[in-house]
């Protein structure tokens, strides 16, 4: 599997997803207008990687506003992890904000409820 | 599978093997009879074990399904309550960004364009019988010195002053905003001529006790003010202020450092 690069726009999240490094991350602000477009391929690339052997998966996001059709598409990735970690494998969540915007380290806690892999919420030193 | 007793207790399969009974005339009949029953016991015996079976599955399809739904129900529960708190956060952000908006970075005062909106809604509920407004427009005399002679950093200081000094220094239900360059106009709602004016010259003796715009030099700084109060209804912002603009004038032309009403 190839790595899975999706330059950002306003709308769309920046994600980089390296296989040999098994780190994906995801920035920026989140409204496509079709975010299983967006997603799906995200999902596809967590999915072989997950299958492909045991090596750990971290993921780094920094986020900031998601449409609900996105954060869907996020549970269902964040669904994903914990599926795998209930298999032992290693996998890791770090999300980071800004100092400032403390409604995003809100939201952050509330993706993390529920789940029992190792999910941090960390302020971004700028 | 069951196997049949005999009225004695014994069992028909051992009863037709025996010897005694093998030239009795019904014993062929009943042979037939007994392989066509235990036939058909293994049969129905297969049968009951597959419904049982198919029953089982349905049953385990069942809890998965309802397994399966309860987690949905939980995700969907999730993404509701996180898609609500996004859109507080957005109206957040959108209630700062109207509020920065209406507001003059400089001096903190609400802006040209809000003071412009309030003075609109102000002149409207004059119209439909509501309570009288004053206008004032005021303007920093010689203000163009300061800058010219201490730079525009003194001018934008002298700017935040007066913003500092209005703010705090008018009724709750006043307002004072930046009106451009160094005038501001302030909307004295519910205010007659002459409590207007005792409040516009408070102001300006709280104005020329500020310190000047550089610490040592003697700046007196002072304000020429023009007043409207009493409008007819009906009145348009725009001639409103053409006459609170004309008052202005005329406090300038006379001397400054004076209140004015048309």
């Amino acid at each position: 599997m190839r790595d899975l690069i999706v330059a950002g726009t306003d709308s769309i999240p920046a994600v980089k997803a390296d296989w040999a490094s098994g780190l994906l991350e995801m920035t920026g602000d989140s409204y496509p207008e079709n975010a299983f477009e967006l997603y799906q391929p995200v999902i596809d690339w967590i999915e072989a990687y997950l299958a492909a052997d045991r090596r750990p998966l971290n993921l780094r996001l920094t986020l900031l506003y998601l449409n609900t059709s996105s954060i869907r598409a996020l549970i269902d990735i964040l669904d994903l992890l914990e599926t795998a970690h209930q298999g032992d494998r290693a996998v890791g969540v770090v999300w980071l904000y800004e100092p400032d915007n403390e409604g995003v380290a809100n939201l952050a806690e509330e993706f993390r409820e529920d789940y029992t892999f190792p999910f941090e919420v960390v302020a971004q030193d700028r | 599978m069951m196997k049949i007793d005999d009225p004695l207790g014994r069992q028909i399969d051992a009863l037709l093997e025996e010897g005694a009974h093998q030239g009795h005339p019904l014993h062929a009949a009943l042979t037939e009879l007994y392989t066509r029953y235990v036939e058909q016991s293994r049969q129905i015996d297969r049968i009951s074990h597959i419904a049982d079976r198919y029953q089982n599955a349905e049953r385990e399809r069942g809890q998965g399904y309802a397994a399966n739904y309860q987690r949905k129900l939980r995700q969907l529960e999730k993404i509701v309550r996180i898609s609500d708190q996004y859109q507080h956060m957005l109206r957040d952000v959108n209630d700062r960004l109207q509020w920065l908006s209406s507001r003059d970075e400089l001096t903190g005062l609400p802006n040209r364009r809000f003071m412009l909106a309030l003075l609109g809604e102000q002149l409207r509920k004059l119209a439909k019988g509501g309570a009288p407004v004053c206008v004032a427009m005021a303007d920093i005399d010689h203000f163009k010195a300061i800058n010219d002679t201490y730079g525009h950093d003194a001018g934008d200081k002298v700017l935040a002053a007066l913003g500092e000094l209005f703010r705090h220094n008018l009724r709750a239900e006043d307002v004072c905003g930046r009106w451009g360059g160094e005038e501001f106009l302030i909307v004295l709602p519910g205010a007659d001529l002459e409590s207007s004016t005792i409040t516009l010259a408070r102001l300006r003796a709280l104005v020329s006790a500020l310190p000047g715009p550089v610490e040592g030099e003697r700046f007196r700084l002072s304000l020429s003010i023009g007043l409207v109060c009493g409008t007819d209804a009906g009145e348009a912002p725009d001639q409103l202020l053409k006459r609170v603009d004309g008052a202005l004038y005329a406090a300038k032309r006379q001397g400054r450092d004076r209140t004015v009403i048309a």
